[in-house]
């Protein structure tokens, strides 16, 4: 019972992950499992509390409040038996801190450098320990929460080491099952990784794992390529392109269709521009309203011939906004790749 | 008059766009097709393992051919799988999702006892070929977890979305969609696990 509550505290003295998580702190949690652990005996441990009072109508109501209060209270603060998938700060994510620094340093320069090329993205996950999961699941999760890969090529590898069950699994994005298949994940494991590993030495382990890795993807994908592909195939429309769309066509349907009957122009062509933008949120569609309706507004000016005016009965909707991140330059991210369960698991 | 009918043929049009996304007729077109992909991706991965399967089972008689009984089981066990025709339309027949569940259910069951008999024999567990093959039952098995678990969030996303009001009007008189059937969760635990494997 206590070691799944133990969670990642690798080393002593440290908050378990699981104390961050719950809210609980470490120790107590440890001392107490069954609080944490089972709703039921919260709430007839609130009700036997309650029992003690003497009234019997406060007793219940009392002991009813409290199991509600206790029950609440554990449901908050009890460990869903999910690690937590950790932060992607770099290419190397070491919680266990075994790899010396130098190693780590050439291998993010290593995987820096074949990204830049290749577009690939190959992460390294070490972790103190599993806390109870199968790694299959976890390193799926960790795969498709970091989104490691191009999107559409799904070209993201993870590998992922757990100390404390000494498992490895090499975690394949769908875009390069066909080259770094399950057999040949399974060869890495068991050739390069797993002898090394049970010699003792871990960082050359890692480093001939992530060197064979490298060198089997290599090729499979130009970055040029994925890239340019993706410029000509498009993702999504962007909000930008939903609001123009809108409203050119709002303007155009808006002119023509109100044709002699200028004063509905504006709101028809609104109406309409609001339609086609709000696909892409309704505050873009507001934007497109009154961006349209501006216009027809100021055509209908032009066509009258009349100055003046300008600011009666014009009313703009709550526009701006317009949160537009563009992948920010330094830090390494995930660029959206996703990862249906192939590769390879091992132990040492 | 003119003017007139193009400003009601403006109102109408746009009534019926927002008509239509409001009660969810794209979305409930796009989640039946979500759903539909999810499917194939299970079959695909279920019908990955079939193939490999062929192998293993010669294999392991190359080396443990006096275990009939277990080797006759999957290769039965197989036979059985893939003799059912699963089409898209599997998804609107309970009785037939059923079946298919329960086959492949066997079907993982008896690999499962092959791959435990393979534990007494030394010769059999360090046949390249064999581990090979392993490394690739295993990472199927996985595979078919994941397209299991993703089939199972489309169709109660799905499911949700026939449901719920007042989508599930559209569901009803405009598209005809019913609910489909997903795994059961007593499956799921058996198959979420993978095989042990220990090289």
């Amino acid at each position: 019972m206590a070691t799944p509550l133990k969670g990642y505290g690798g080393r002593d003295g440290e908050p378990s992950w699981d104390a961050r998580r719950g809210g609980l702190i470490g120790p107590s949690a440890q001392r107490n499992p069954t609080i944490v652990e089972d709703h039921r005996f919260c709430g007839f441990a609130g009700w036997l509390i309650g029992s003690r009072l003497k009234n019997r109508i406060r007793q219940q109501s009392v002991g009813f409040i409290l199991a509600c209060i206790l029950s609440l209270v554990s449901a908050l603060t009890s460990p869903s038996f999910a690690l937590d998938v950790p932060a992607l700060t770099g290419h190397i994510v070491d919680l266990a801190q075994v790899l010396p620094a130098d190693v780590a340093t050439s291998l993010t320069n290593d995987l820096e450098a074949h990204e830049t090329k290749t577009s690939n993205q190959v992460a390294v996950l070490i972790l103190p320990s599993l806390d109870g999961e199968p790694i299959e699941s976890f390193s799926h999760r960790v795969g498709t929460t970091w989104k490691l890969g191009q999107k559409g090529t799904d070209n993201g590898v993870l590998l992922l080491i757990a100390l404390r069950e000494r498992k490895v699994r090499i975690e394949v994005g769908y875009g390069l099952e066909g080259t770094l298949t399950d057999l040949r994940t399974a060869h890495i494991i068991r050739q390069e990784i797993v002898p090394r590993f049970r010699s003792g030495d871990l960082s050359g382990g890692i480093a001939a794992g992530v060197r064979a890795i490298l060198g089997t993807i290599e090729g499979t994908y130009q970055a040029e390529d994925v890239l340019s592909g993706h410029a000509r195939s498009g993702q999504e429309p962007t909000g930008l392109q939903f609001l123009i769309v809108g409203i050119v066509v709002g303007t155009l349907a808006g002119l023509i269709l109100s044709h002699g009957l200028q004063r509905t122009r504006a709101l028809l062509g609104g109406l309409l521009a609001f339609f086609v933008a709000q696909s892409a949120g309704v505050g873009l569609g507001l934007v497109a309203a009154g961006v349209t309706a501006l216009l027809l507004w100021l055509i209908l000016l032009a066509s009258r011939g009349q100055g003046g005016g300008w600011g009666e009965g014009f009313m703009m909707g709550p526009g701006g906004g317009f949160g537009g991140s563009f992948g920010g330059g330094g830090g390494f991210s995930g660029g959206g790749g996703d990862f249906g369960g192939g590769g390879a698991s091992g132990d040492w | 008059m003119g003017s007139r009918i193009s400003i009601f043929a403006t109102l109408a049009i746009t009534v019926v766009f927002a008509g239509l996304s409001g009660c969810g007729y794209n979305d409930l077109q796009g989640l039946d097709e979500d759903t539909k992909a999810a499917w194939s991706e299970v079959v695909n991965q279920y019908q990955r393992r079939a193939d490999l399967i062929t192998n293993l089972v010669a294999t392991v008689k190359g080396y443990a051919a006096h275990e009939q009984e277990t080797l006759e089981g999957v290769v039965q066990a197989r036979a059985q799988a893939t003799g059912i025709q699963v089409t898209p339309d599997t998804l609107k027949d309970p009785a037939a999702f059923e079946q298919f569940q329960k086959a492949q259910a066997s079907l993982t069951t008896s690999l499962g006892r092959l791959i435990a008999i393979a534990e007494n024999y030394p010769n059999l567990k360090a046949d390249q070929n064999f581990r090979d093959l392993q490394s690739q039952l295993e990472g199927t098995e996985n595979r078919i977890a994941v397209a299991r678990k993703r089939y199972i969030e489309k169709v109660a996303e799905y499911n949700k979305g026939v449901r719920y009001f007042p989508t599930n009007l559209t569901a009803k008189f405009l598209l005809h969609l019913e609910e489909k059937p997903n795994f059961t969760v007593a499956d799921e635990k058996a198959v979420a696990k993978p095989p042990e494997v220990k090289f």
